[in-house]
């Protein structure tokens, strides 16, 4: 039955999308009403089509069935350019910026203004640019390259350039994954303007807490199909989780879990010192000391840039050697590469799984063992029924859900990906264990099984350090919580004196100053 | 719960028509192959398919067929090796002149080429790991030292490897060499009917090997997970200088490997020897599935890529096709072969005829 | 801060790339004013631009230049200057000669279009030019010294024709098609082949030059079931691939094998005519004893013949073991 129309129009109106891939229905007849000046939320599991229905609407991917309405209108995107021209603008989760080419040319890519003669007109590209990095709230010189920017500002950038066109509809896929709290609230002070402006923003993120703050409307996605539309000042979350995973989930993270055995120190590191390497994007670390003890989880927590991603890179070896001293168990630990740390028992789940941990276009076996090959060898050559074994047992435990070992990664969703990770750490028999945003990006369900995973691990009698960005999550799964801020250790908090205000205090400590800016952000020689 | 996101039940036809189109997809690698054969038994039945042509045909190509199996150990770490053709080339000028001015026994002549190229592999590989120059840069710069290095020390003029001794018939160690690949010597000849080629006989068994090296053993994980995320590998404990190293290495080795096979194909090592052979090197590599962005690629389809080449020349020879239309013709199967390995063809060709027929159905 | 950071070095890269252009422009502009090298009076500096050091026929050349040049006691042959087979270094690399006003220049043209302007500057520029081989579109030169390459062609066609008499089937490895040796050789075979209606050239494929290449073509000439009588390669590396070919068939005996170029290496075609693999071969003039010649006597303003043609040296079994020793350089190498 059509929708009775109202005076005006919804921005946006699709009746019915449908989208079949080899094998699998990703979409079968989504309703969605998107109303000018409102951001509308799109919630759901990994793999529940909320991807494939953006790029549908942003015209990445065409031949779908069903339609799409513009303000009353009747439209069909062919291409990303398409769309642009319709006034759909989307920012990918994955950042699409080229390092190497300075912020404006970025932000006017493929729309560069031009002098008479044919040739770019850079002053105008310039100002343009600058005007638009004023909107989204950067400060920023327009010529200096991407690749210097960090992530958060690239975010903005990529905002930025979606504001190019003149956009009626913009679609942001995930846009805080890769943010600390404070550059949150930044990007959610740019799209109130927008909503303000009258533009409508269709938002996916698996961040319930922050869909409260910032949505107005949900649509809950599941298996490609909605599940139900809820204003979102009347929606719990335990109800919206319910319509997500279709099945009552007891709690989002059932607290409680240290555990009581004193056992000794595993990791024990004193002074750790690097030297921050802007090229690289690394910040530098000064005298961090921090210990673990077996069967403990300890968190990392702290800003983007304050050096979180850098300790755990450092013991693992990624810097190779490292002053401070480090020991395992009482032995003295020199990190020197990834591969003599995993030698001694360190086993790292890196930030980025996509650049950092996965060949995606190779197998879950292939992947699962890489790190462990040395276990299955027999007569020079891998022991391939012994692998199998060890990689099934590892998809069994960690209930990785895929089609079986021969599955190429890449085909699974964000949070099986991530367990695949996890048993490809987890079969090179760690005794500690580095997890670097172990969650970031995935869904609901997922996370709850990683945190339980993590739990079991410790129980066993492995030690974890826990770097994340969602406080929430430190909160119920560490046992301590040492926090950085500009690579020193600013508090160490046990659990039971951990709050999100104490952490966030100990975490801004010294930057109270520019955190009171708020636009500027740090910028000098710490970005990622 | 499983996760596996099939819709409902298929109805059996359709059930049947996926099993159709997988079992092709898993043959599709080799349609350019069946094709060109198939175009030669057509054609030029009983010629073509006689033993003495095959083994002409693969003998002829199996000195770059070899080098194409190291380039595709280097092209899977992601790298490219251009100077190939250039260490075949010293490495048959090494082998010649060995035989000719030392008078060494061919037993010790292949190790020593052997070992030649893996020095010059080694030059590749610590100049595209240690050095960082990208591996393009460094062994573009290798081609021309080799190539020098070649002609320095022929002084070019060709080494002729059938030296006759003092009473006129071939010195015993000069009769050997010719069993490294010049026409008409085989191996075990008599004790094996006509006997077996080498040159064919060390192409196969070359390609069995570096399967087996990357199929079976860690270090062909390494080479597969280097070329497919390097980072991950590093993470992952991989020393990934080392790998690439070692597949340079190895690729100076099988190039060293096939110069003395080279020399005695053409019964002399000529300064020039081996000239633009990286060129069909990295072809048969491409053709037979190999991504140059690495981490995709197999010493099978290799293997298949520089059989579709050889056998179509041979083809296009065996008919009698002018030479301007046979390099017209080569390009394009080039083209097609790799269209018709792309592994989504199959679907994305039932997808565009679905599309017609939906569309056709629609206007009726 | 970050601005001038980045405007700095686009500035310098500027300045740098005006000053290069500058400095480009002036040295088109004057042609160098250095007299020319080590003038003692009585001293002549003479240079030679090779189109390829690769192939054996000029690796040949260059040997025995250099011998005979080495006979006039008041000449300095340069360093040869291999153009590797590219118009357009050695084009540069004569360019340089002029520029060190240089007493005499030997050229061999890689490419008769391209060398044209090269040339003529030399001839303004009062460099006496003794061109080898391959011609120029020019008439500005001193010399002209070479072979004949339709007349090569030709001889082998007589020869053919002689080791024919009651006529068969030939099959021609040719040259790179475009090359102008291939165009005449071919020709003159063809031309010489007429005499006897019943040779027939059956089969004709581009073996480039090869030797391998010449072995698969054979071979796949062979299978197919030609009933060849006699192979004419167009060069002694083919000859000797297509010889390798029908000896792998067993066949070395009924195909006579006819080559041209006539090397005194031992992987050459007079050797391979001693050892009977070819029914013989001719020597295309490597001109350099004649080059050197002619270079002396411009140099002392004698008069030269404006174009002179060498002889093609037919190489027969008889023949080949003194031919082999006359010409052999290798000890002056």
């Amino acid at each position: 039955m059509p929708p009775i129309p109202d005076d005006e129009p919804p921005a946006l109106s699709v009746r019915g999308i449908g989208k079949s891939f080899p094998g699998v229905r990703a979409l079968r007849g989504v309703d969605l009403d998107v109303h000018a000046g409102t951001v509308h939320a799109l919630l759901g599991e990994n793999g529940a089509g909320k991807s494939t229905l953006c790029n549908i609407l942003s015209g990445a991917l065409t031949d779908h069935e069903g339609s799409i309405e513009l303000a009353g209108r009747p439209v069909r995107p062919h291409s990303p350019r398409d769309a642009h021209r319709l006034g759909i603008g989307m920012i990918h989760q994955e950042l699409t910026l080229v390092p190497d080419l300075p912020v404006a040319d970025n932000i006017l890519l493929g729309a560069e203004p031009r002098t008479r003669f044919g040739t770019i007109d850079k002053r105008r590209m310039r100002a343009r640019a600058a005007e638009l990095l004023a909107a989204v709230g950067l400060d920023l010189d327009p010529r200096a390259p991407v690749r210097q920017c960090r992530i958060a500002e690239q975010q903005l950038i990529e905002l930025a350039k979606a504001l190019s066109v003149d956009v009626r509809v913009l679609i942001m896929d995930e846009p805080t994954s890769a943010l600390a709290d404070t550059e949150v609230r930044r990007l959610f002070g740019v799209i109130r303007t927008l909503t303000a402006r009258g533009v409508a923003v269709i938002y996916i993120s698996h961040r319930l807490e922050e869909l409260e703050e910032i949505a107005d409307t949900v649509t809950v996605l599941r298996d490609g199909a909605g599940v139900g539309t809820r204003a979102m000042a009347d929606a719990s979350r335990a109800e919206l989780i319910g319509m997500m995973v279709g099945r009552p989930l007891g709690e989002m993270y059932p607290g409680e879990g240290a555990p009581d055995a004193v056992a000794g120190t595993r990791l024990r590191v004193e002074r750790l010192t690097v030297t921050a390497d802007p090229a690289a994007g690394r910040a530098g670390l000064h005298d961090v000391d921090l210990t673990v003890r077996a069967g403990e989880i300890v968190g990392l927590a702290g800003l983007m840039g304050a050096g979180r991603t850098e300790v755990v890179e450092a013991l693992y070896g990624v810097y190779g050697a490292v002053r401070g001293s480090i020991s395992l168990d009482d032995s003295r630990y020199r990190p020197s590469s990834p591969r003599a740390a995993i030698r001694r028992g360190l086993a790292l789940v890196a930030e980025d799984r996509k650049t950092q941990s996965l060949v995606l276009d190779n197998t879950v076996r292939f992947n699962a063992s890489l790190a462990a090959l040395r276990r299955f060898r027999r007569y020079g050559r891998v022991h391939r029924r012994a692998e199998r074994r060890a990689v099934d047992e590892q998809i069994a435990a960690l209930r990785v859900r895929t089609p079986g070992g021969e599955a190429v990664v890449g085909t699974l969703s964000g949070g099986n990906q991530q367990k695949v990770v996890l048993a490809k750490c987890l079969l090179t028999r760690p005794s500690v264990l580095l997890l670097d945003e172990p969650t970031r990006g995935i869904d609901v369900g997922a996370k709850a099984e990683i945190h339980g995973i993590c739990r079991r691990l410790a129980a066993q009698g492995t030690a974890i350090l826990l770097v994340s960005s969602e406080m929430p999550e430190l909160l119920a799964l560490c046992d301590r919580i040492v926090v950085l801020c500009e690579g020193r250790v600013t508090a160490v908090l046990d659990s039971d004196e951990a709050s999100q205000e104490a952490i966030l205090t100990a975490a801004m400590a010294r930057r109270t100053v520019l955190a009171g800016a708020a636009s500027g952000g740090a910028r000098a020689g710490e970005g990622r | 719960m499983t996760g596996e996101v099939t819709g409902v039940a298929a109805p059996v036809q359709v059930a049947g028509w996926r099993r159709a189109v997988s079992i092709l997809g898993s043959l599709q690698g080799y349609v350019g192959l069946v094709l060109v054969v198939a175009f030669g038994i057509v054609t030029r039945g009983d010629t073509f398919l006689s033993q003495a042509n095959l083994t002409n045909a693969v003998g002829a190509f199996a000195s770059r067929g070899i080098l194409a199996v190291g380039e595709t150990l280097v092209i899977l770490t992601a790298g490219i090796d251009l100077s190939v053709g250039s260490m075949l080339g010293l490495a048959s000028m090494v082998s010649a002149m060995l035989l000719v001015n030392q008078d060494l026994p061919p037993v010790v002549i292949l190790p020593l080429c052997m070992l030649c190229g893996a020095a010059m592999g080694l030059v590749n590989g610590i100049g595209s790991t240690w050095l960082r120059i990208q591996p393009f840069v460094m062994t573009l710069a290798t081609l021309s030292v080799f190539r020098g290095i070649d002609r320095q020390l022929s002084d070019n003029v060709s080494v002729g490897t059938q030296v006759a001794g003092p009473n006129g018939a071939l010195t015993g160690h000069s009769n050997t060499f010719q069993l490294f690949g010049t026409p008409g010597h085989n191996l075990f000849a008599g004790t094996l009917g006509a006997g077996v080629y080498y040159p064919v006989l060390a192409f196969v068994l070359v390609c069995v090997l570096c399967q087996l090296l990357l199929s079976q053993t860690r270090f062909g994980r390494h080479v597969y997970a280097v070329g497919g995320n390097e980072t991950a590998a590093r993470l992952s404990g991989v020393n990934t200088d080392r790998v690439k190293i070692a597949v340079f290495v190895l690729c100076g080795l099988l190039a060293g490997f096939a110069g003395p096979i080279d020399a005695a194909y053409s019964a002399s090592a000529d300064p020039l020897a081996g000239t633009s052979y990286e060129l069909d090197a990295i072809a048969a590599a491409v053709i037979g599935g190999a991504s140059l962005a690495g981490g995709r690629g197999s010493v099978v389809g290799t293997f298949v890529g520089a059989l579709i080449l050889t056998l179509l020349d041979n083809v296009l020879g065996l008919n009698a096709v002018s030479d301007n239309l046979q390099l017209i013709i080569k390009g394009c199967i080039v083209v097609v072969a790799v269209v018709l390995q792309r592994p989504d063809l199959l679907r994305s060709l039932a997808h565009f005829v679905r599309r017609i027929t939906a569309r056709t159905g629609r206007s009726s | 801060m970050r601005t001038r950071a980045i405007a700095r070095p686009r500035a310098l890269a500027l300045a740098v790339a005006l000053a290069t252009t500058g400095t480009v422009l002036a040295g088109c502009a004057s042609t160098a004013q250095t007299p020319a090298s080590a003038g003692k009076s009585g001293h002549f500096v003479v240079a030679y631009s090779q189109s390829n050091n690769a192939e054996p026929y000029r690796a040949q050349l260059n040997i025995q230049l250099k011998y005979f040049m080495e006979k006039y006691k008041d000449v300095e042959l340069l360093p040869i200057a291999d153009a590797k087979q590219s118009s357009a270094t050695q084009v540069s690399q004569v360019q340089q000669f002029i520029q060190r006003k240089v007493d005499a220049l030997i050229v061999s043209p890689n490419e008769p279009a391209p060398l044209t302007s090269a040339v003529a500057q030399a001839c303004k520029a009062k460099i006496p030019v003794v061109i080898l081989d391959r011609s120029v579109n020019t008439d500005c030169y001193s010399a002209f010294i070479g072979g004949d390459n339709y007349v090569a062609g030709k001889k082998a066609g007589q020869l053919a024709v002689s080791l024919l008499p009651h006529g068969g089937n030939v099959g021609e490895l040719q040259g790179i098609l475009s090359d102008q040796p291939q165009i005449d050789r071919d020709k003159g075979f063809r031309d010489a082949i007429k005499a006897n209606p019943k040779i027939h050239l059956v089969v004709h494929r581009e073996a480039k030059w090869l030797k391998d290449d010449a072995t698969r073509i054979t071979g796949q000439w062979l299978a197919q079931g030609q009933k060849l009588d006699l192979v004419y390669a167009q060069n002694d590396p083919m000859a000797l691939g297509g010889y390798l070919a029908a000896s792998s068939a067993g066949k070395q005996k009924s195909i006579k094998f006819i080559g041209t170029d006539g090397l005194a290496i031992p992987d050459g075609g007079i050797r391979a005519v001693q050892q009977g693999q070819l029914a013989g071969t001719f020597i295309y003039p490597t001109c350099a004893k004649e080059a050197a010649a002619t270079v002396e006597k411009l140099l002392h303003h004698q008069k030269v013949a404006k174009k002179s043609t060498l002889d093609i040296v037919a190489v027969t079994p008889a023949n080949a073991a003194a031919l082999y020793k006359q010409n052999d350089f290798s000890r002056y190498r």
